[in-house]
């Protein structure tokens, strides 16, 4: 299992190799057999007696990070998806793409996407999970943004990879939190554990961090966003991930974790929920669009919003319709999706406006057309697999699950209803997709080439699907038993039954009459269309997502621009005030909680006159500094303060100390003197009063501090100090009897000699800089 | 044996001196500093092999016992970030020649560059607190003479506040420690920690750790005190933003890393409690910095403080998840950094321009360093498998397990906004269409191979997280427990 979920990421590898021949031979043929490859390989688990197998590769277990590939009957459906639509995908792009287009990084998108989408739904470990589907993010932010000389496509891209990621991170939090409480990596280690994950406290957290990562990543509304504008992507991509397998990773993500999370009302709550909101949202505006893609999009969008809420709704019933529909809606639409491409390919334009009457030109892209528009409408024909599924979503929707509470009862009551109203709207669209582009008149002026049947090459892939729509219409417990009902068993447990699909229930089945009140009002309104399609002026455009997607993304730019240069200003001033502001409200705050404030006297040498005469000097030195605005005179207040110093030192007995404060003055003073002349004027910098006063506040405050600290550090000597050791054995160990000395050429030698380094450094860097300035300024 | 702890501090120290005598002969000064950083490398990793196989390594300094002389304590934590060091050395100095001008490369590049490896190395080895102010002052006054080399006006104007900030913290930092000497009595570190276990008063000594880490968390740009940091460090020649952006905040961080879990343990509801929020208004306020500019140079300048963020986060949660999560996050951002700075170097020099709004399709041009840059992001970022996202995974796990949900969310919200400021510069930059420019292939090739060098890394200890993770777990287990460090050095 493995050499197949990693086929697609080596054969990556080599594809840089093979396009030195891409003059010859489209890259696509060499690279077409390994989806097909592993469709077959994954082919022959299908049957009645499959039980699901697991393969575990060690990869960082000392995390409990391990490859752990566990096929059950969700993974199957899945895989086959990939791998069978990725064969046919591949196989339309051969002709869709011509060989003078980029296509090394095409298909190294392409397939790395493909790995990463089996990964996903192969894993069981939730953190290779999380990596794969990370990965299929920026697969599809790199395949929307191919054509990345356009504007739209990078704003497309940009804005999938955003709010996807964004689901993605959340969905992370989520599965962290889950690894947490469980104290285990594995979902099937975790479905063991549910009793202990639902009643846990932090359930309701792990409820919403998952689902934003699966309703941002199946476009459930409101995220659907960025699916209409990911159309800028190839069709092939369109049809292939934002059709039938990326955008279904949330629906899989849901299914996957239904036997942890479901069952519980919330999980029917908001799951039902936004599933059916989108579902009626999406199809709604559908009707709407004018651009073929866009259409199928939003399509796309409520179609998932509709299994969305069959997965919450999470009955048998349902959940079978549910993994029934991923099948289904993964034929008509990835056929729907190539025809739109055969349409735009022939034509040059996707726009429906200028479409019309193109039945006379392409007759088997109409045919083909007509059968994928017919099921995802559900017309009630026995070869249109959407019938079929439409119809159970029905029959769940008037059997939902008995939980009580006001808003459950609402809902319940509620949904049956929005389900038709969405599925009107559903056959509304369809109808007006197939007859705006193949009936009505034909527009010559409207297109630029005259259009023509698509090659033979082009129309193979919607053929199969198309083929595939019809044989499960006609057939639909062909694959039931063996296929379909394991995968609903992985989702709802061993409960499961599989269910007889039948196309006939009577008339008396309440499914049938919804479906026939979808048809009859659906008719009316697919023929008037025109006349009501003001309704959407009514919701002005500035209050959409959209606007608001823009807008948030307009004000992060903006707003932290603004932001950082209110505070950023390049003034040192400012920053110092910041600083040393902040630091003084912190430890101020921390010195007054923890009660570090100790004062004592207690052993205090005596204080003497010339101590405090000198003491005061120095202070008066250092205030008037202040005040001063004549650097002559403030070099010398500085020098006071000094010399002072070294003053303290004689009275204290350091006489070394003393000398060394002495030079270090005189050569300041000195050096001040000398670079004076070059100097500029000393300005006084205007500023606020307050702003003033605020730095007069945080100065005494820190001056304040620093002296609490020091007093209370004084006063709190609790334990005798190592320096008794050093005056011991200076002069037995050390051989001096001036103990600073010892100290700092032996004990301490180190330090000395990385501070004579830090000299050195200081010299030469000043040299440096003198000297390249000079030989600058002398060119 | 236990000499060698010195050797990755004296290695450069010696090599950056002999590198004044003859530093007009330039083809001479670049093979003897390859030649020396790369066997400095080779010692590191050998010390690093001796360490894990022998433990704790403690040197005594002229032979005077701990806790009265000078020690350096080579433990697993130390030499793995020495040997990071040197790395991130090793691909900065094979990218110097292509990056500096002739004359800034004779002008004592080498020993600058020398001797803030010595000054970083020095800061993780030692075991003495008054010791680590001097390695501070000895990588920043290297740092000095690195960020005016060139001394152009604007490297002066920035550098300025830079000096002034740092001495300031300097000063703050000799005050603290002679502040602490007073009331514990000794600066060896693992004392101090031993004797403030035994304090039950504890009011004075948490203030002064406080204040302590106000020093560090200068150097190590957390807010709100990282106001020098992202001017200054775009103004000097970029294989010098490469190494301050990979070391300097760095060892910042490593102190407080090591002194609020060896020293300051005793009231960690007040100083962690602080560390946390602090961690979040990093991540907040740097990347909304790391969004508010087309300079891409500036952009991951701004980016190192969210990171910085999440190493405290680590330090503020004190928990196994935690503690691994800094250490690895660590490590990974030094190699990511310098990565990205050499990139976004290579970038401005090819592009002619660090201004993104004047910049478009260079992948047209140059798809190697875009790609590598995409991949770069993806490392910031923290997307799996890569090795941001070990260190990610590890932070929020500690912090969902003591149920900060505030700083989990803010974490992943900073993972989305750093993507987001990356793929600004990939979009902008890269995407697009072909930009009419002179082509340099030859000399992009030169400058992207160091890049490629520590990317590759990043990769590996993504993917290779086996090779490195139960490393980062050991020094977990020694960090949390205070006895074997308080041990090795003072060997009761």
């Amino acid at each position: 299992m493995i050499y197949a979920v990693f086929a697609p990421l080596i054969i990556t590898l080599l594809i840089p190799l093979l396009s030195k021949w891409k003059e010859r031979v489209h890259t696509g043929w060499f690279i077409l057999p390994v989806p097909i490859l592993i469709f077959i390989y994954f082919v022959q688990f299908v049957g009645e007696n499959f039980t699901p197998h697991s393969e575990s590769y060690s990869w960082i277990p000392s995390l409990n990070i391990s490859i752990d590939f566990y096929l059950d009957g969700l993974s199957l459906l899945f895989v086959l998806l990939i791998s069978g639509i990725g064969s046919l995908v591949v196989l339309y792009s051969i002709y869709y793409l011509h060989k003078s287009e980029q296509l090394k990084q095409f298909y190294i998108y392409l397939y790395i996407f493909m790995f990463s989408m089996l990964g996903v739904v192969l894993s069981d470990n939730v953190f290779v999970l999380y990596s794969f589907w990370e990965f299929t993010s920026l697969s599809s932010f790199l395949l929307i943004g191919y054509w990345h000389y356009r504007e739209r496509s990078r704003y497309g891209a940009l804005k999938s990879m955003l709010i996807t990621v964004f689901g993605g991170l959340s969905l992370f939090g989520g599965l962290i939190t889950l690894s947490v409480i469980t104290e285990t990596t594995s979902i099937q280690a975790m479905i063991e554990q549910k009793d202990l994950i639902v009643n846990h406290s932090l359930f309701p957290l792990i409820l919403v961090f998952i689902l934003l990562g699966a309703f941002t990543k199946s476009a459930q509304f409101p995220f659907h966003i960025w699916l209409p504008d990911a159309m800028e992507a190839p069709t092939p991509v369109s049809a292939y991930l934002h059709s039938a397998t990326m955008v279904k990773a949330g629906i899989f993500l849901v299914a996957r974790f239904s036997p942890i999370l479901g069952g519980e009302p919330s999980f029917f709550i908001i799951v039902s929920l936004f599933g059916i909101v989108t579902l009626f949202w999406a199809s709604f505006m559908a009707v709407r669009q004018t651009d073929l893609k866009g259409i199928l999009a939003f399509s796309t969008v409520s179609q998932l919003g509709m299994i969305m809420a069959m997965l919450g709704f999470g009955t048998d019933v349902a959940i079978f319709a549910a993994v029934f529909h991923i099948l289904n809606h993964a034929t008509f639409k990835g056929s729907l999706f190539m025809i739109a491409g055969i349409v735009d390919h022939e034509t040059g334009t996707r726009d429906v406006r200028k479409l019309g009457g193109l039945m006379t030109f392409m007759p088997m892209s109409a045919t083909l057309a007509l059968f994928g528009v017919f099921s995802m409408a559900g017309v009630p024909l026995p070869f249109f697999n959407g019938f079929y599924s439409k119809e159970l979503f029905f029959e769940s929707a008037i059997d939902l699950p008995g939980f009580s509470g006001a808003f459950v009862e609402f809902l319940q009551q509620a949904i049956p209803y929005i389900a038709v109203i969405g599925s009107i709207f559903t056959f509304v669209y369809s109808m007006y997709l197939f007859f705006s582009t193949f009936r009505g008149k034909y527009k010559e002026h409207e297109l630029k080439t005259k259009p023509h049947e698509a090659p033979l090459g082009m129309l193979i892939s919607p053929s199969i699907l198309v083929l595939g729509v019809i044989l499960i219409g006609l057939f639909p417990n062909m694959v039931n038993e063996s296929f379909l009902a394991h995968a609903a068993t992985a989702v709802f447990g061993d409960g499961f039954h599989a269910h007889e699909v039948k196309f006939w229930h009577g008339w008396e089945s309440p499914a049938l009459r919804m479906s026939l009140i979808v048809v009859g009002v659906g008719t009316i309104l697919a023929i008037t269309r025109k006349k009501w399609t003001s309704v959407y002026t009514v919701f002005p455009r500035r209050l959409s997502f959209n606007e608001l997607y823009n807008y948030i993304v307009d004000s992060i730019e903006k707003g932290s621009t603004k932001i950082t240069e209110t505070y950023m200003t390049g003034s040192i001033r400012h920053y110092v005030s910041y600083i040393l502001g902040s630091i003084l409200i912190i430890t101020g705050a921390i010195l007054f909680i923890t009660n570090g404030v100790t004062i004592e006297f207690d052993d205090l040498a005596p204080i003497t006159i010339p101590e405090i005469l000198v003491g005061l000097t120095m202070a008066i030195a250092a205030i008037a500094s202040i005040f001063t605005n004549n650097r002559l005179s403030l070099i010398i207040i500085v020098g006071v303060v000094g010399y002072g110093l070294s003053v303290l030192f004689v009275i204290y007995r350091a006489p070394d100390l003393a000398l060394t404060q002495l030079i270090v003055e005189t050569v300041t003073v000195a050096l001040f003197l000398l670079c004076f002349k070059h100097l500029p004027e000393l300005k006084n910098l205007p500023s606020h009063p307050g702003v003033k006063s605020i730095n007069f506040l945080i100065s005494v405050g820190f001056g304040v501090l620093v002296t609490l600290i020091g007093i209370s550090s004084h006063s709190s000597k609790l334990f005798s100090p190592i320096s008794e050791y050093f005056i011991e054995e200076s002069v037995p160990l050390g051989g001096g009897h001036n103990v600073v000395n010892v100290i700092l050429v032996d004990m301490r030698g180190l330090d000395t000699l990385f501070e004579i380094t830090v000299l050195g450094i200081a010299a030469l860097a000043i040299y440096a800089l003198i000297k390249l300035r000079h030989d600058k300024e002398a060119k | 044996m236990s000499n060698i702890a010195v050797l990755p501090i004296l290695i450069p120290l010696v090599a950056g001196i002999i590198t004044i005598f003859f530093h007009k002969k330039i083809k001479a000064v670049r093979f003897f500093a390859k030649l020396v950083t790369l066997l400095n490398l080779g010692v590191a990793v050998w010390i690093g092999y001796y360490v894990i196989q022998n433990g704790t390594v403690v040197l005594e300094t002229g032979d005077w016992v701990a806790p009265y002389g000078i020690v350096m304590v080579a433990d697993r934590l130390a030499i793995f970030l020495v040997i990071t060091t040197n790395i991130i050395a090793t691909a900065c100095v094979f990218f110097a020649q292509h990056s500096l001008s002739l004359k800034q490369e004779q002008f004592y590049f080498y020993t600058f560059y020398f001797l803030l490896i010595t000054g970083v190395s020095g800061a993780f080895l030692t075991g003495d607190l008054f010791n680590l102010f001097v390695f501070y002052e000895v990588l920043l006054m290297a740092s000095y003479g690195l960020v005016i080399l060139g001394g152009e006006r604007v490297q002066l104007r920035e550098s300025l506040k830079y000096v002034l900030l740092n001495l300031f913290s300097s000063m703050l930092f000799v005050t603290t420690v002679a502040f602490l000497y007073s009331v514990v009595g000794t600066i060896n570190m693992a004392q101090i920690a031993q004797r403030v276990q035994e304090v039950e008063q504890t009011g004075i000594l948490t203030t002064i750790g406080i204040v302590l880490f106000f020093v560090f968390a200068t150097k190590g740009a957390i807010f709100p005190l990282y106001f020098w940091l992202p001017k200054s460090y775009i103004v000097p020649n970029t294989v010098v933003s490469a190494l301050f952006g990979a070391l300097l905040t760095k060892v910042g961080i490593y102190s407080i890393l090591r002194t609020f879990t060896l020293m300051f343990t005793n009231d960690t509801g007040v100083t962690h409690e602080l560390f946390i929020w602090l961690a979040a208004l990093s991540m907040l306020f740097g990347v909304i910095g790391a969004l508010s500019t087309n300079n891409i140079k500036l952009i991951i300048a701004y980016n190192i403080i969210p990171a910085v963020g999440f190493m405290l986060m680590g330090i503020g949660l004190l928990n196994d998840a935690g503690i691994s999560g800094s250490v690895y996050y660590l490590i990974h951002d030094m190699i990511i950094k310098a990565a990205l700075f050499l990139m976004v170097g290579a970038l401005a020099y090819l592009a002619g321009t660090s201004d993104l709004t004047k910049m478009k399709g260079m992948i047209h041009h140059y798809p190697l360093l875009g790609w590598m840059f995409f991949i770069g992001s993806l490392v910031l970022a923290g997307i799996p498998p890569f090795s941001g996202f070990i260190g990610k995974l590890l932070l929020l796990r500690g912090g969902i397990e003591e149920e900060r949900f505030v700083i989990v969310v803010i974490g992943l919200l900073t993972s989305l906004l750093i993507l987001l400021s990356m793929m600004r510069i990939f979009m902008r930059g890269f995407w697009g269409e072909k930009p009419d420019i002179k082509v340099q292939p030859k000399q992009a090739r030169k400058l992207m191979m160091p890049a490629v060098f520590l990317l590759t890394l990043s990769i590996i200890l993504g993917i290779g997280a086996e090779w490195f993770y139960p490393h980062v777990d050991t020094i977990t287990t020694e960090l949390l427990d205070q006895g074997s460090y308080i041990d090795s050095v003072l060997k009761e």
